[in-house]
């Protein structure tokens, strides 16, 4: 059939199973947002307030559903925009399709209004990108773009498409979508190999993270999990991937984890990475992570294999496979006495918490009411910051894909748009997004977005009134030199929430905080619930950068 | 070990993929000394060689690295015993009246073949494996190198091997 480029487009995405795109309008993709008001029957388009808003939506969608998530904004500005949601998925490996419109092929290096090469500013965080100059190209070049998003480590994509290619017009012939398959690197010598190294140990530790969730792994991890009957470790992105009350669990590795990951991690004879890649926040002295210990990593992408940390024997493979096969390959086994160890160590994690309060919450107080409301099919969503790490050694994450932070970049200002992405994906769903009140500041304007489209997203700010973490390493390690850390604003949040037409409530204090939090929850309806903080809470235990759990700060003041 | 290798891609001639190629060699900061990009001979794709410094461990990230860019399709290291390695370069040395037969003398050593004469200088095109070419610039610079271009390595496998049949 005879069918013009933005046309083509949505076709293309009908047929890769997409029934969701989020976005914002613009000069350039006039033509597919006319194509998007045919199409509006079977895809569904969710405005946000600004196009960094979708682009996070678009992720958000991505991480609670396992699909691949769908942006589109307009030339210029709004590809540039698109930018940080693009890294952010990048360094989480996150797969999307962005799209962006740009102007006609004649105007194109002429420095045209609303042009920038977006594929220039896109290569170092996109798996790929492409710019399509003939609509000829238009349909294969989408089928190209959702199979390399989707297919191996997963990741962005970006296609961009000058305003001549959406209103020109060519034959269609509709395809079905190529399943993906990643094939098994590893052979079975090299599984015998890490079979035996298993065998073999007697302090085993698996350190696992964001890619058992990507590969939907979560239950050949726990069978492999049990059959060695080690403690399990995940880093901030693998949280969800193993329940967080089994037995083995034992928390989060890395900066913010607990004493007993530390000590476990220092005193293992093994150490089995599962889809997680030495990022500095784990192993902050790459050298002497598991000094002692032979590494196991099984991983998708063959250049985390010796990326940061040597590694004795690699499995490379989708982790489903990999995981059922070495599972097959080892023995049966009970390490009864490392557990106990692994135990003790965590009974002397304690970390003195600040006395209670009238004038503020705790942050661990209002994490666990929240905890107690919500059910394990929640989703919970952070900002960047303290808050971010309270959650994540608070939080008890049941099941997979019930979490969306920004793990690699670290992006302030993630939260709104991926909480919103995540209701979207999720109805019927309750979103909980914590944020503090520096993150929240970036991207509040996403509350329109959010009272839009009724969205039941509760959002928990951590109001210290002061850039907490910054300032947190000001006081450790720039002698208490605050520099604008501590900005005075004056914004009261919930009447924000009502300016924007979403309710917003407060909580003073710790005696507040059931009551307050188990009314808006129950309210299944947009809410901002502000919650005072004490400026001068940290986050601990801590280990500082490049250094080892024998550094670990657990007090501080 | 810290050593020199060589190690050729093949990728698709699409527009774009050798600044893929130098943007990732530089946002990992790998160490390179020479990169040439030419036609492979096989339609639609071309070759590129590399000559990099580091260890084993970084030539095998480069490699892994490079194959994660959707337009690479092959990237090998070519083991210098089993390989041919050239280059060309072209060398203008400062020369006058007194100096030439001395100067000619030690290119013909090196089967250097003159190319241009100026009023106060020498051309001189050299090919040979970088090693050779190396010699040829230090036996030279005592009479005054004014400038030099060198191409970079091209390099094949021995034998009847190719990358593609890999």
């Amino acid at each position: 059939m005879q069918l013009n480029g933005s046309e083509i487009i949505a076709e293309c995405l009908i047929e890769q199973g997409v029934d969701t795109v989020f976005g914002y309008p613009g000069g350039a993709v006039l033509n597919i947002y006319d194509a998007l008001y045919k199409y509006s029957d079977r895809i569904t388009h969710i405005l946000s307030a600004h196009e960094q808003g979708a682009s996070h939506a678009a992720d958000g969608y991505a991480r609670t559903t396992g699909k691949c998530g769908v942006v589109i904004a307009t030339s210029g500005p709004g590809a540039t925009n698109l930018v940080t949601g693009i890294a952010t998925a990048y360094m989480d490996s996150i797969p999307m399709v962005a799209i962006t419109g740009n102007v006609s092929n004649d105007l194109l290096a002429r420095d045209s209004f609303q042009e920038v090469d977006i594929c220039g500013i896109t290569l170092p965080v996109t798996k790929h990108n492409f710019i399509v100059k003939n609509v000829k190209d238009l349909a294969n070049v989408i089928r190209k773009a959702f199979r390399i998003a989707m297919s191996g480590r997963k990741g962005p994509v970006l296609i961009d498409i000058p305003k001549d290619v959406t209103g020109a017009v060519c034959e269609f012939t509709p395809e079905k979508p190529e399943t993906v398959v990643n094939p098994l690197v590893s052979g079975a010598a090299d599984f015998a190999e890490a079979a035996k190294a298993i065998n073999a140990s007697k302090r085993p530790m698996i350190y696992m993270g964001g890619g058992v969730v990507s590969a939907d792994a979560e239950k050949q991890l726990l069978a492999f999990a049990e059959k060695i009957d080690c403690p399990v470790a995940s880093s901030l992105m693998g949280l969800g991937g193993f329940p967080s009350s089994h037995r083995l669990f034992i928390g989060t590795i890395g900066m913010h984890g607990g004493y007993e990951t530390g000590k476990a991690t220092d005193n293992c004879d093994l150490i089995i990475t599962v889809g997680a890649r030495f990022s500095d926040r784990v192993a902050g002295d790459r050298n002497k992570f598991g000094k002692d210990a032979t590494i196991i990593q099984l991983d998708i992408d063959k250049a985390e294999i010796n990326k940061n940390v040597k590694i004795d024997h690699s499995l490379v493979g989708d982790l489903k496979d990999t995981l059922a096969n070495l599972t097959e390959a080892v023995d049966e086994t009970k390490h009864d006495e490392w557990n106990a160890q692994v135990s003790e160590w965590a009974k002397k994690s304690g970390v003195t918490e600040t006395p209670k309060s009238e004038n503020y919450a705790h942050p661990y107080h209002i994490i666990e009411a929240v905890n107690a409301l919500a059910s394990d099919d929640d989703i919970i969503v952070t900002d960047v910051g303290q808050h971010q790490m309270w959650v994540s050694q608070k939080y008890k994450f049941e099941k997979p894909r019930k979490w969306c932070t920004s793990g690699g970049l670290g992006t302030m200002g993630y939260g709104m748009g991926a909480a919103i992405g995540s209701a979207v994906a999720n109805p019927g769903k309750r979103v909980v997004l914590f944020t503090g009140d520096g993150s929240f500041h970036m991207n509040l304007n996403e509350l329109a977005t959010v009272c839009s489209y009724d969205l039941p997203i509760m959002i928990v700010v951590l109001n210290n009134t002061v850039l907490g973490m910054v300032r947190q390493w000001q006081k450790l390690f720039y002698g208490r030199r605050f520099s604008q850390t501590d900005p005075h604003r004056k914004t009261d949040f919930a009447a924000v929430a009502e300016a924007f037409g979403v309710k917003g409530m407060r909580i003073m204090n710790d005696d507040d905080a059931e009551a307050v939090l188990a009314e808006a929850f129950s309210l299944k309806k947009p809410v901002v619930v502000d919650c005072r903080i004490s400026p001068d809470e940290n986050v601990l235990p801590m280990i500082p950068p490049g250094k080892t759990v024998d550094d670990m700060i657990t007090e501080m003041e | 070990m810290e050593n020199k290798q060589i190690i050729s891609l093949l990728a698709h001639n699409h527009p774009g993929v050798l600044l893929r190629i130098t943007s990732l060699i530089s946002r990992r900061g790998f160490n390179i000394d020479s990169l040439t990009a030419s036609p492979s001979g096989i339609e639609g794709y071309s070759r590129l060689t590399v000559r990099m410094s580091g260890d084993d461990n970084e030539v095998e990230q480069f490699i892994n690295q490079m194959l994660k860019i959707v337009d690479v399709k092959k990237a090998e290291v070519l083991p210098e015993e089993t390989s041919v390695a050239m280059e060309l370069a072209l060398v203008k040395v400062r020369s006058d009246c007194g100096n030439k037969n001395d100067i000619i003398a030690v290119t013909s050593t090196y089967h250097a073949s003159l190319v241009n004469i100026g009023d106060n200088s020498l051309t001189f095109r050299a090919s040979g494996t970088p090693s050779q070419i190396d010699t040829l610039i230090e036996s030279l610079s005592p009479f005054g190198i004014i400038e030099m271009a060198r191409t970079g390595i091209a390099a094949l496998e021995n034998g009847d091997a190719s990358l593609t049949e890999q």
